[in-house]
């Protein structure tokens, strides 16, 4: 029989790989799609409220887009999208929304504690857990930076 | 190499509807149009579709419910549950299986071992996967935006029954209309379905598939596999993790039965994909084999280019169902005379990947033969006892 590593040198040689420019192109304009409808809500919010301040615009925009993202998880749109773009719609914060509605409505079956609060954060865990982290740290650098 | 071998009694198929598109489209015998299958979760469906799939095959030879003398079934769920829920209908003792996607030929091996020992009569062998349950057991979520990678395979939706027998055995048309008439009327199982059943499109599709066989189908032989481990670490690329163990199998065979490629009419293999084929024949050229010429894998074969679903079907499903539905009748037919059926199987779990293990492959081969057709002693018995009457 053939070698390991001669094996391992042939598949990775050998097995078909992503389609590069395919997948970038699609991720490129799916990603700006989402992020020019973030710009649109964003302004939208701003002609019909002049007197919001730009930080309440800003979460607004956000909760909009996070909206948007569960509820076209929920119909079962996101999921076709993704397969087309990619890291174009993973990466907005749509895909955040998306990969914590998707394990909850697949776990619905298993009951509301142990099925859909228990497993909504199986993929977007550990982004929440490196998010809870990193802001602690900065708090405190902030915090010992401004005794000092 | 057995003395006497198993006769295939019967088989059934059930699938979803996906499968039905692609390329063995129209050969199935059950075809579900919502793969829920009137369950309230895919788990559930996929044993239900277990359950069906065994009753069919056990109807279709004119058995009753616990007409063998032992099941052997298998499927890629934790604890393979489908099999075990399935089992619950079933007054029959029950030996469980897990081999990956090579479960189905592990299954027919074994209960053709005790067959042609004489240990038992009959049994069943059964397997089922589902794309929904699996993509959730090993995977992500369904609704989940992710891509694809073009050396992931499509978990086959589907069910299937084998009914091995040390005799040939009639099949029985009158039992088996009774069972699909029981099937047609199935419960749709949503509010979407209910209404698609309104306008007539019932939840679950019927194949009369004919069965005017001229030759018996025998299983005659086979290969037990081993573990064979060549340091894959790619989950998405299970075909190159299974490649070497179906090359180490097919060596085997060859040594130990001193036949060649030439002797048989298909060398098919389970699940490896187009990519895994590949990587076959290039293990495989370097031991001086070749089996080109004869070689197909049914998982590549599955399903067509346009369905998108990179490098063919996988699971336990899949070489079962490809084999009832398209292998089986060619043998029955006599097109082919001998074909080898060596399925593979990754043997990962969802954590070792995560725990730096590297996949090993496995890999069982069986023999099957068409046989010119020879009348079982119940057969004759019934000949004679026409003829008795006619002369009064």
């Amino acid at each position: 029989m053939i070698s390991k590593d001669a094996y391992k040198r042939y598949v990775e040689k050998n097995a078909p790989r992503s389609p590069m420019w395919r997948s970038m192109t699609a991720a490129f304009l799916v990603g700006g799609l989402i992020c020019c409808l973030g710009q649109g809500v964003h302004d939208g919010i701003a002609a019909i409220f002049p007197a919001m301040s730009e930080e309440d615009i800003a979460s607004w925009t956000t909760v909009t887009l996070i909206f948007l993202g569960a509820f076209l998880t929920a119909v079962g749109v996101y999921d076709k999208l993704g397969h087309f773009a990619g890291g174009g719609s993973i990466v907005p914060i749509t895909g955040f929304a998306n990969s914590v509605v998707s394990p909850a409505v697949e776990y619905n079956r298993e009951g509301v504690f142990f099925g859909v609060c228990a497993k909504m954060f199986v993929i977007a865990g550990p982004i929440i857990v490196f998010g809870v982290v990193a802001s602690v740290i900065a708090g405190l650098i902030g915090l010992i930076t401004e005794a000092v | 190499m057995f003395e006497r071998g198993a006769y295939i009694a019967s088989s059934c198929t059930m699938v979803g509807p996906k499968e039905d598109a692609g390329a063995f489209g129209g050969l199935f015998d059950i075809v579900l149009s919502d793969d829920r299958c009137g369950e309230k979760s895919y788990e559930k469906a996929e044993s239900r579709m277990h359950r069906t799939a065994i009753e069919g095959a056990l109807a279709r030879a004119g058995l009753a419910d616990d007409g063998v003398d032992l099941m052997l079934a298998g499927d890629l769920l934790n604890e393979i549950s489908a099999s075990n829920l399935a089992m619950r209908h079933f007054k029959t003792p029950f030996l469980g299986l897990y081999n990956a996607c090579s479960t189905f030929t592990e299954a027919v091996l074994l209960a053709a071992m005790l067959i042609d020992r004489g240990q038992i009569q009959r049994a069943c062998c059964s397997t089922s996967s589902h794309f929904a349950s699996a993509e959730r057991q090993y995977r992500y979520p369904l609704e989940l935006g992710n891509q694809r990678t073009p050396t992931s395979q499509w978990t086959v939706t589907g069910a299937g029954a084998l009914v091995l027998s040390d005799e040939s055995v009639q099949e029985d048309e009158r039992a088996y209309e009774g069972f699909l008439e029981r099937v047609s009327s199935l419960p749709p199982s949503d509010f979407a379905a209910k209404i698609a059943a309104k306008k007539g499109k019932m939840p679950v599709k019927v194949y009369r598939q004919g069965h005017e066989a001229p030759f018996d189908a025998v299983v005659t032989g086979g290969t037990l596999g081993r573990v064979v481990d060549y340091g894959m670490l790619d989950e998405s690329n299970m075909g190159a993790a299974m490649a070497p163990a179906a090359a180490d199998t097919l060596i085997g065979h060859f040594e130990d039965t001193g036949r060649t490629p030439g002797d048989y009419d298909a060398i098919c293999t389970g699940d490896l994909g187009r990519f895994g084929s590949e990587a076959l024949f290039a293990v495989l050229s370097s031991e001086g084999v070749d089996i080109e010429a004869k070689h197909l894998d049914l998982g590549a074969e599955y399903y067509l280019p346009e369905q998108k679903t990179f490098q063919g079907g996988s699971g336990a499903g899949c070489v079962n169902t490809a084999f009832c539905a398209f292998v089986l009748p060619k043998l029955r037919s006599g097109e082919w005379r001998r074909v080898l059926v060596l399925a593979t199987g990754a043997l990962l779990s969802k954590d070792t990947p995560l725990q730096k293990e590297s996949i090993p492959g496995i890999s069982h081969a069986f023999v099957a033969e068409s046989a010119e057709k020879r009348e079982s002693t119940l057969e004759k018995a019934q000949k004679y006892y026409t003829i008795g009457q006619n002369r009064e």
